[in-house]
Formats: structure tokens, C-alpha cells, sequence
């Protein structure tokens, strides 16, 4: 057994060198390159501070991008969710809609940027186009299946009344799984204004775009201060949305706690 | 249309019969290996509250599922007010608008609030669209609103069902239940885990909307002696079989399965089950 462990732990170290030196990974240029920190760090108290409300203003075009994303994408893939859920839906069409929501999960984000720059052009449209695309892809999966692990016993009660698919889902199926809608809308909105700040790379817009051109002119310290302004804000809406979700998810998951243990008894 | 149909059925089975519910010979399955039900046969009559004991995994449970269409039996013939209960059948589905039945774990929707959670009886009653954008008629909101008061909850119609006790949640599940307008109602243990006084509170609310309602109501209890206390007929189950049927009667016990058991017989043979 711990041979066997031996060689497992081996081979890892073994494929990791070749890994390595195939992709030039060279941890004494990583040391030696430390020093380079210095010149960014230098750079940055000499810029002039005329640029933090331009970074300032470009975070906020960021953060707009990401909302109407989060927003507009939210918004397509609940009723998608609806025909991905296989509790609500036959085979015939939950399965092709995962096929279709898989496949746009395939894409990354910014690869949805560089499609849409090619379609609309360059500019923050095609950002948020990219950003309610990935959305699509990761909210409808989040939520068709928080809606297959919702309670089956509302949907049994209510259904053995005879209403109709579409009550069921509105009066059952959206309520028990609303709470999870808010948590997942807050963690999806924290998520891309991560991904919109880097959506600039490929021209679709944000701060990224600033980073990015400032890095090609080697103009360290002014990135420098848009990164900084990119880190400021995203700890900040972190620290919010976990504030929100204390607040209003906690609430709700403590009432199915109290269901879960008057069941239990 | 609705309402005139069942009218019909009903005023039809009060010339030929009082039997609202039958049951004739059923067997069900979970899988093919055992049987959940082995052989029931059951009738009660119209206006009756009728209750079912037994064991947990006797199979009463199962039996009320069967009432309602929930689940389909493999053997037997079930009619329910001359239907078979059949979920895909139009006619036994406008019928389950007015079967009632309250699950044992209530299923309530919690983030939702009593109001919402009565009104949701009334939704066959419904157009369609305008209950896909939770439009509800003035008359309906005031009906629900009384029932609530009915149960007892007058001033809580705003609270999430989550918030409330387990007593409160029992009343909510009986007013949904009641506004559906029932002519039969099912409850699965619905007071198996509150303590002595509340569980008779809440008995004697389904008592009484019973008696003024005129329901049939089908009740599956663990207790019997609450069973006995509230039923004009308790069936007793153990391992899908109806092992025994008694009434009460003034102060005895009257066993209507086989016609000769004394009072202390039949308390003596169950008490003697309920500890194996």
C-alpha cells in the first residue's frame, strides 16, 4: 500500500519536471523576476493622480457592463431552467435543452467577447453580450437543478389537486426555489464583474481595455493603479453580497431547517 | 359545468347507494418482489369520517394515495364517487379539484404566505391565464381570508409559512384544503408529531368543518384512541391487510368486520398488535 503510494506520489513529481520544462516553467526566473515588483511599485507613487476617476469611471462602466449581463442573462435562463428541469419536463425536451445550455457553457466568456467584437464590433456591447451568454449558461444549470431538488412534497400536494403544469411551476416550483435565485443572481453579479474587467483584453469594453493598453506601453504604474482599483471593488461587492445573503437567504434556509426537523421527529 | 356534473353524480348516488367510496380486492406494489396492499377491500359511506390505522409501513398511507389518484393499484377495482382514480382520466381530474388531501409532511410552500398557500385550493376554480399572474378574484381572496379565520389564523394571512409552528402549519394545510370546496377529504397523520392538546385542536377543527361541510373524510392515524374518539369507523391495517373494522357506538366498540367481537376483544387484539 504505501509503495503504492510511493509511486504514485513519483509519477506526479516525474510528470510535473516534464510538464514544466515543456511549458518553460522556471522557478529561479520566478525569484530572480521578483525584483521587477519594485519598478511597478516605483512607477505607481509617481503617477499622476489626475488617473484614479478616469480608473474610477472605467470600474463603474465595468460594474454597469456586468449588471445588465447579470441582469439580462438571469432573466433568459430562468424559463430556460424551467424546460432543462427533467422533474418538470419530458426527455424529449430537458434533453436537448442541456445540450444547448452545455454547449454554451463550453465557450469561456472571453471567447463569447471575441465572437461578439466580430459581430458588433469593439466597445462594452459586445462585453455585456458576452457576459449574458455565460450567464445563460451557468444560471439555467445552477437553477434547473436547484428545481429538481426542490421539496416533493408541495409538489405532490398541490399537484393532487389537479392544476395545471403551469400553476404547479407558479405557485410551487418558483417560490421553493426563489431563495436559491437571489444567491446565485449575487454570487453570478460578483463573478462578472470579475470576468468584464478582463473582457477589455479582447476590446469588448471595461477596464481591461485600459490595463491592457497600458501593459503594451509599458506603462506599469498606471496599470498598476487600475488593478488596484479592480481589486478595491470586487473585495467590496464580495463583502456586500455576503452582507445580502446573510441577511435575506439565511433567513429562509433557517425556515426549512425548521420543516426539515418537524419532519424528521 | 363543473359544479352541475357533480351535482348529478352526487343526487344519482343518493338514489342507488350512500357508498362514496369503494374498494374492492386492491393490491399495490412498490416493486415487483412485495405488496404494499394484499387484498383490501374498503367501503364507507357518504358524510362519514372515517379513519385508518396501523403501523408505520402498513400501507395506510399508500391506501389514501390510491383515493386520489396519486398512485395506481396493480390489482382491484377503487371507485371513488363511481370513478375509478385515474390521473390521465378528464372527468376523475376535475373530480380531484374537490378531493382535498393533506399530506403528512403538510407540503406547504414556505416561502410563500398563508394567504398564498390557502389560495393555492382555489386555483382549478381558476382562468388559467389570469392565475399565472396571481390575479385572484375579490371573492375568492375574501373566501380564503374567512376560511383562515376559520382555522384560527385570523391576522396571520401575511406571515411566510416557514414562520409558523407546527400546529399553524396543520391549520394552513386544512384551509388549503378547505378551499377547494372538498366533498372528500384525505389526511395522512397529519397530528402524529404535536402534543396532546394541540393534536385535539386540530381534530376538532377537521370535526367540525367535516359536519358542517358535509365531507367525507378519510384520516390515517397512528393513535387509536384518537382514531376512536373522532371516527365513526376505523379501519385497521397491518401489513396491507384490513385486519379489523369497528365503530362506536354509544359505549361500546361494534366490530363491523366480522360481526362477533366483543368490545374487550377487539381492545385486547389491538393492543396486542400494536406491541408486536
Amino acid at each position: 500500500m504505501n509503495q503504492k503510494n510511493n509511486l504514485i506520489i513519483g509519477v506526479i513529481i516525474a510528470l510535473l519536471v516534464v510538464a514544466s520544462y515543456n511549458v518553460d516553467a522556471n522557478p529561479i526566473e520566478f525569484v530572480e523576476g521578483l525584483p521587477n515588483l519594485g519598478i511597478v511599485a516605483e512607477e505607481l507613487v509617481q503617477v499622476d493622480p489626475k488617473y484614479v476617476p478616469t480608473a474610477l469611471w472605467a470600474m463603474f462602466e465595468t460594474i454597469q457592463m456586468a449588471f445588465i449581463g447579470t441582469v439580462v442573462g438571469v432573466a433568459i435562463s430562468l424559463p430556460l431552467s424551467l424546460f432543462a428541469a427533467r422533474n418538470l419536463n419530458s426527455k424529449f425536451v430537458y434533453a436537448p435543452m442541456r445540450a444547448i445550455l452545455a454547449a454554451i457553457r463550453t465557450f469561456p466568456s472571453i471567447l463569447w467577447a471575441i465572437l461578439f467584437v466580430i459581430m458588433v464590433g469593439l466597445g462594452p456591447f459586445a462585453g455585456v453580450l458576452a457576459i449574458i451568454m455565460y450567464t445563460i449558461g451557468f444560471v439555467a444549470k445552477l437553477q434547473y437543478e436547484s428545481i429538481e431538488t426542490i421539496d416533493s412534497d408541495p409538489v405532490d400536494a398541490v399537484s393532487s389537486i389537479g392544476v395545471s403544469k403551469w400553476q404547479l411551476i407558479r405557485y410551487v416550483v418558483i417560490p421553493e426555489s426563489a431563495p436559491h435565485l437571489l444567491s446565485q443572481f449575487l454570487y453570478m453579479f460578483d463573478y462578472n464583474v470579475r470576468q468584464t474587467s478582463i473582457l477589455g483584453l479582447v476590446g469588448a469594453g471595461g477596464i481591461g481595455f485600459y490595463i491592457i493598453n497600458y501593459i503594451k506601453f509599458f506603462e506599469y504604474g498606471k496599470a498598476a493603479i487600475f488593478m488596484i482599483v479592480v481589486l478595491i471593488t470586487v473585495l467590496a461587492i464580495d463583502w456586500a453580497s455576503v452582507k445580502i445573503r446573510d441577511k435575506y437567504i439565511i433567513k429562509s434556509q433557517h425556515g426549512q431547517e425548521v420543516s426539515i426537523k418537524t419532519k424528521s421527529k | 359545468m363543473e359544479k352541475k356534473s357533480l351535482n348529478d353524480s352526487q343526487n344519482f348516488s343518493f338514489i342507488l347507494t350512500k357508498k362514496i367510496i369503494q374498494m374492492n380486492d386492491v393490491w399495490t406494489s412498490y416493486d415487483s418482489k412485495s405488496y404494499a396492499l394484499e387484498g383490501v377491500n374498503l367501503s364507507i359511506d357518504r358524510g362519514t369520517n372515517y379513519a385508518i390505522v396501523g403501523q408505520s409501513g402498513s400501507g395506510k398511507s399508500t391506501l389514501l394515495k390510491l383515493l386520489n389518484g396519486m398512485m395506481v393499484s396493480s390489482k382491484g377495482t377503487i371507485k371513488v364517487d363511481y370513478l375509478t382514480p385515474n390521473t390521465n382520466d378528464k372527468k376523475f381530474k376535475k373530480m380531484m379539484h374537490t378531493i382535498g388531501y393533506i399530506p403528512q409532511n403538510l407540503g406547504l410552500i414556505k416561502n410563500s404566505t398563508v394567504l398564498q398557500n390557502v389560495l393555492i385550493g382555489a386555483l382549478p376554480r381558476l382562468n388559467k391565464i389570469q392565475s399565472l399572474f396571481n390575479k385572484f378574484p375579490e371573492d375568492e381572496i375574501n373566501e380564503a381570508k374567512k376560511i383562515i379565520s376559520q382555522v384560527g389564523l385570523k391576522g396571520k394571512e401575511n406571515r411566510k409559512a416557514y414562520m409558523l409552528s407546527g400546529g399553524e402549519k396543520r391549520r394552513v394545510a386544512i384551509a388549503r384544503a378547505l378551499m377547494q370546496k372538498p366533498h372528500i377529504l384525505l389526511a395522512d397523520e397529519i397530528v402524529s408529531e404535536l402534543d396532546h392538546v394541540t393534536s385535539r385542536e386540530i381534530m376538532d377543527l377537521v370535526a367540525d368543518a367535516q359536519k358542517r361541510m358535509n365531507l367525507t373524510a378519510v384520516m390515517v392515524h397512528h393513535d387509536m384512541q384518537l382514531a376512536l374518539e373522532y371516527a365513526n369507523r376505523v379501519a385497521v391495517i397491518k401489513e396491507g391487510n384490513k385486519i379489523l373494522e369497528i365503530g362506536v357506538e354509544g359505549d361500546t366498540i361494534v366490530d363491523f368486520q366480522t360481526g362477533d367481537m366483543t368490545t374487550d376483544e377487539i381492545m385486547e387484539m389491538y393492543s396486542s398488535e400494536s406491541k408486536k
